[in-house]
């Protein structure tokens, strides 16, 4: 429980954590308390949405969840990485992984924070799409606040190479859209992570339409206008 | 009358103009001087730089020596130069609250899927669940009434009996409880038996109440709405050890023995 203590720091004096990664200090022990903690969160926040399904569902998801995050972490922190050195960042690969880490740590404890008013839509309503289309607001939100994070602390970070550093914040909104994009193909790769009430326990769905068709269909279905069959 | 002011004395244009460069240089000299010796108190009055063409002209009118608005400079971002990093926050124990919190969570997930009825049905998944439907073959559907239909080819097929839901490998879990409202919006099919045979015989057989009725014809058979796809083959000695019931029709004699 140690490794919780990194979240206070993110989340109340993040200007001295963004410095101490900038500085270079004790990366690895920040890195570790983040990677230990957003796999918590992140794990506990899967089991909710598959209860929904089944205790299977509930197990898989819990261990998805955090493979989802971690592994477009992994994709995607080379791009920003070698964007940024191309424009004059003198930040090595570690402290960009960190960077991106405290994104999804914040991402990740926001989950959690959520986890109580997903039991609770979980025990008090039935419908699947609007029980998904909740979780996809919920993560939307949760992202964009890690995003934010993100942002802000690029900008501390690469303020000591500051040549270009207009062009460097532009890379890192691109960069962001990259994530995002990246992030809900590996969702849909990965899922379900609700599981389909009808349907049996299956850790991966076959592959087959994408998630933006897939979110329009359930606002269909909610709405009203067709049945998803 | 000429609209031309005297020669030697500037008109008011003139004036006004020479009155705002003064106040320009006066400014722009008090700035340099601050920049300079930062510690130091601005000259409140400065001579003005000299003349060496008009004369000091009288003061202007009010409304034009509105002094310049200065532009408020931008706060500066997180990063940006001249950010003073906040101060340290003190801790408020936040790692103790969220391990309470995970603690919390996780005793909930495991009480939302402990199984609560008699059926194994957890609270989680507990509530009615029509409107979670994915409608698909195969479905397993029940309304308010003790029928249990199986959705085949967008129709309903009722499960004529116990004994062709076991044989059809089902579980009370993977009936769906739908209002009956959701049920009436399909078609009804052919209802679901189970119709034994063993390869050694030509007799055909309908398990009902967990006896076997003998169909005595084929006539009976597809008198009785039943398609050869429907039977299921199975060893002679499993069928052999389910009792026999009455025969489809009743007055049809007594059943071959196998």
């Amino acid at each position: 429980m140690k490794d919780l203590a990194v979240i206070e720091t993110i989340l109340r004096n993040r200007h001295h954590f963004f410095i101490e990664i900038r500085d270079g200090v004790g990366l690895r022990e920040k890195m570790r308390a983040m990677l230990v903690s957003s796999i918590m969160f992140l794990a506990l926040y899967g089991a909710v949405l598959g209860s929904t399904h089944s205790l299977w569902q509930a197990l898989s998801s819990a261990a998805k969840l955090p493979i989802l995050f971690l592994a477009t972490l992994v994709v995607c922190s080379p791009t920003l990485y070698f964007f940024n050195v191309l424009f004059g960042s003198n930040q090595s690969l570690t402290q960009n992984f960190a960077l991106i880490l405290t994104a999804i740590t914040v991402t990740s404890v926001l989950l959690l924070s959520f986890t109580p008013v997903m039991l609770f839509f979980l025990l008090t309503t039935s419908g699947y799409q609007f029980f998904k289309l909740l979780n996809v607001g919920i993560c939307a939100i949760a992202g964009w606040m890690g995003v934010l994070f993100l942002s802000q602390g690029m900008r501390i970070v690469s303020a000591a190479g500051r040549e270009r550093a207009g062009a460097r914040r532009n890379i890192v909104r691109l960069w962001i859209m990259l994530y995002a994009f990246v992030g809900s193909q590996m969702a849909w790769t990965l899922r379900p992570f609700i599981g389909a009430p009808s349907m049996k326990f299956e850790l991966f769905r076959q592959l087959g339409g994408n998630f933006y068709t897939n979110i329009l269909v359930s606002l269909g279905e909610m709405l009203g206008f067709f049945m998803v069959k | 009358m000429s609209n031309q002011p005297p020669a030697g004395k500037p008109s008011t244009a003139n004036q006004i103009l020479d009155l705002l460069l003064d106040a320009l240089l006066e400014r722009q000299a008090a700035r340099r001087t601050q920049s300079l010796s930062p510690e130091s108190k601005p000259p409140v009055s400065q001579p003005p730089p000299p003349r060496t063409t008009q004369p000091r002209r009288p003061a202007p009118p009010a409304a034009i020596k509105e002094p310049i608005r200065r532009q408020p400079r931008p706060k500066p971002g997180p990063g940006d130069e001249g950010r003073e990093p906040p101060p340290l926050l003190p801790s408020i124990n936040l790692d103790k609250t969220l391990s309470r919190l995970l603690v919390l969570i996780a005793v909930l997930i495991l009480l939302v899927n402990v199984p609560v009825t008699r059926h194994g049905v957890s609270l989680a998944r507990i509530m009615p669940d029509s409107a979670a439907l994915i409608i698909r073959e195969g479905l397993i559907l029940k309304g308010s009434g003790p029928e249990i239909f199986k959705l085949e080819d967008d129709k309903l097929r009722w499960i004529s009996s116990l004994d062709a839901f076991e044989h059809l490998g089902l579980q009370w879990g993977d009936v769906h409880l739908v209002e009956d409202q959701f049920l009436a919006k399909f078609e009804k099919g052919r209802p679901i038996h189970v119709l034994l045979k063993c390869d050694d015989s030509p007799h055909i057989y309908r398990l009902e109440n967990q006896e076997k009725r003998w169909i005595k014809d084929i006539d009976t058979f597809m008198a009785e709405g039943h398609v050869w796809e429907d039977v299921r083959f199975v060893p002679r000695d499993y069928l052999r050890e389910i009792p026999d019931g009455p025969p489809i029709p009743e007055d049809a004699g007594p059943p071959p023995q196998l």
